[in-house]
């Protein structure tokens, strides 16, 4: 009697601990409506649960960057990228109690995206932190992550969005073959996903495989893209980044039933995604002469859905395991006796939560534009109707990165 | 017995939990060791002492004495990290300044950033130093040679396991015609392999 009563209270206050995803959950919801340094301030005077240290220094580090703390973003993010990095095996303990109890025992891991993502956002960091080298090993490291992920012909972590970065800094360092190479790997991954490459890509491939002296591929690239041909010499390059929205929560969707003999109630639930409802907006930015707009490079909101699809028949088999798992529990428990049996069935049915898990606070879409411009500053207008006038006098090559969320413009020049 | 069973247990508790606290060990500096297989100490110890032994041991030297009849000067330029790791160059190529200040068979002129710093002092001495104790400008042993570089690597993986190739070019260049005297590789590979559980 006192071993059932000490198993239930055990997992009734455990379940306490996975009570944390919600609200976070409710942090990331009020992203779109709040300041990131006040969302910021709300999560630093949280601790992270044991559970999801990697989450939270995900959540925290990109706070950071938005909120233009670079070296402390630089920090968190890396914690986190080490912890998804030890957790990558497999803990036996973990799985048991995930098997038994509930999905939120086991440490969260990252998804694909986030494992790569975190590179993306280190390297971001590193950039306006005006350490360029810095960035470049990120991408480096990206690289080794997407081709630890990479399975059969699926897209499974691999990141346009990531190569595009890496051709960027390539471009600044001006190492051209390594910038082509990258321009291609990304345009490679649009076309598998079907998507359409923004015109800032094609302008970067038609751009280096000229600048190379590739003639077979410029040539193939001028043909492809006949519209971007033809344009004036110009002085100043301007790689413009913009992160839109916030990427959507995970929702909890449950069923319970009565068993068969009506003896217990058995609840079964499953992480799922609402439907997409995201609307897009675009920046656009105008040296005065000619005005871009700027295209999706990265749909993390998407990508995120695509990761749980992958996931979910293993969460659908541990799912129904554990519902046999406590139903037997419970059968053994009223064996003994009903008051038994009733404690045993409430603690199974309370503790069973979905995983709702994720890197919550990453913006919804990555977009790119990017112009050619003898101006000495440009305009960029954000979808707040706010105009950020950016000059350009201080060196030739600029890398500008705006967000729905903060009218912060972060600028690097060399 | 309940006393019995609890003592027990306690004793186990703090077995459990002492394996959980922070230990310290006092290593030697010199010591091999290698956790993640990232580059680290032992790596940049290595590699300065077998590249500044091998640049020392080539011709360039000898030729450089026997036309100017001095040992020659050098300084070490910037040493680039191109490698897939946040490696602090700084800690590199403070070992291979060791090295060859320790050689004893050439001259060595101090950074760019430190040559800036002691200009400073100069010119803080020329106003407030006394005539007697004064340094004046304008008398810096000029370099013969710059030593610059860069560290690569190359890593393949293959689910848990990773093959890291890491290579260390040097070149000595001569400062007075950009001729480039000496050109140094190191290369080290490093097989990783991760566990697939645990704790």
């Amino acid at each position: 009697m006192h071993k059932i009563l000490i198993i239930t209270l055990f997992v009734l206050l455990s379940t306490g601990c996975s009570l944390q995803q919600y609200h976070n959950n409710e942090l990331a919801d009020q992203l779109q409506q709040q300041k990131p340094e006040k969302i910021l301030s709300t999560l630093q005077e949280k601790d992270p649960g044991d559970t999801d240290i990697a989450q939270y220094y995900l959540n925290l580090g990109y706070l950071q960057l938005l909120t233009g703390q670079f070296d402390p973003a630089i920090k968190s993010l890396t914690h986190a990228e080490k912890e998804m990095q030890s957790l990558a095996a497999i803990s036996v303990t973990e799985n048991v109690a995930a098997g038994t109890v509930n999905e939120t025992f086991r440490k969260y891991s990252g998804y694909p995206t986030d494992r790569v993502m975190v590179h993306n956002m280190l390297a971001l960091s590193y950039l306006f932190n005006n350490d360029i080298e810095g960035a470049r090993v990120e991408m480096l490291q990206a690289d080794v992550a997407m081709k630890k992920l990479v399975s059969g012909r699926q897209l499974n972590g691999q990141l346009a969005s990531t190569h595009l970065l890496s051709a960027m800094i390539y471009e600044l360092l001006d190492e051209r073959s390594n910038a082509f190479i990258s321009y291609q790997s990304a345009e490679s991954i649009l076309t598998q996903r079907k998507a359409t490459l923004p015109e800032g890509l094609k302008l970067g491939l038609l751009r280096m495989s000229k600048k190379m002296g590739n003639d077979q591929q410029y040539a193939k690239y001028s043909q492809k893209f006949p519209s971007l041909v033809q344009r004036a010499k110009t002085n100043k390059q301007v790689f413009s980044l913009y992160f839109d929205g916030v990427v959507s929560n995970k929702v909890e969707r449950t069923v319970m039933v009565p068993s068969h003999d009506h003896g217990q109630l058995i609840r079964i639930s499953m992480p799922a995604y609402d439907k997409q409802d995201y609307r897009l907006q675009r920046l656009k930015m105008s040296d005065g002469q000619q005005q871009v707009r700027s295209d999706v490079i990265e749909n993390i909101d998407s990508l995120a859905r695509e990761d749980l699809d992958r996931e979910y028949p293993s969460i659908l088999l541990l799912t129904t395991t554990r519902a046999i798992a406590k139903y037997e529990l419970v059968q053994r428990g009223h064996e003994q006796s009903s008051l038994v049996g009733t404690l045993l069935n409430i603690a199974t049915v309370l503790s069973e939560i979905a995983d709702l898990r994720s890197w919550n606070m990453l913006p919804a879409t990555i977009q790119f534009s990017y112009l050619d411009t003898n101006a000495d500053n440009v305009i960029v207008s954000s979808v707040n109707d706010i105009d950020h006038k950016i000059s350009l006098s201080k060196g030739t090559q600029h890398v500008i990165l705006t967000t729905s969320l903060t009218d912060k413009v972060f600028h690097y020049q060399q | 017995m309940k006393i019995k069973s609890k003592f027990w247990l306690v004793v186990a508790a703090t077995l459990v939990l002492s394996g959980c606290s922070t230990s310290v060990e006092r290593l030697d500096a010199q010591q091999q060791i290698d956790l993640s297989g990232a580059w680290n100490d032992t790596d940049s110890q290595l590699v300065a002492r077998e590249m500044v032994d091998d640049a020392l041991s080539r011709a360039w030297i000898t030729k450089f004495v026997k036309t100017q009849g001095k040992d020659p000067a050098v300084i070490v330029g910037r040493i680039k990290n191109l490698s897939h790791e946040h490696i602090n160059t700084n800690a590199f190529i403070a070992n291979i300044e060791r090295e060859l200040i320790n050689s004893g068979e050439v001259q060595f002129v101090a950074s760019s950033g430190a040559r800036q710093e002691i200009r400073d002092e100069r010119a803080d001495q020329d106003l407030n130093a006394t005539e007697a104790t004064r340094k004046e400008m304008g008398q810096e042993y000029g370099a013969d040679y710059m030593m610059q570089g860069q560290i690569n690597t190359i890593i393949d993986v293959d689910g848990t396991t990773q093959v890291r190739f890491y290579q260390v070019n040097l070149e000595l260049i001569s400062i007075k015609d950009n001729r480039k005297v000496w050109v140094g590789e190191k290369k080290i590979k490093k097989l990783v392999k991760n566990s697939k559980l645990r704790e």
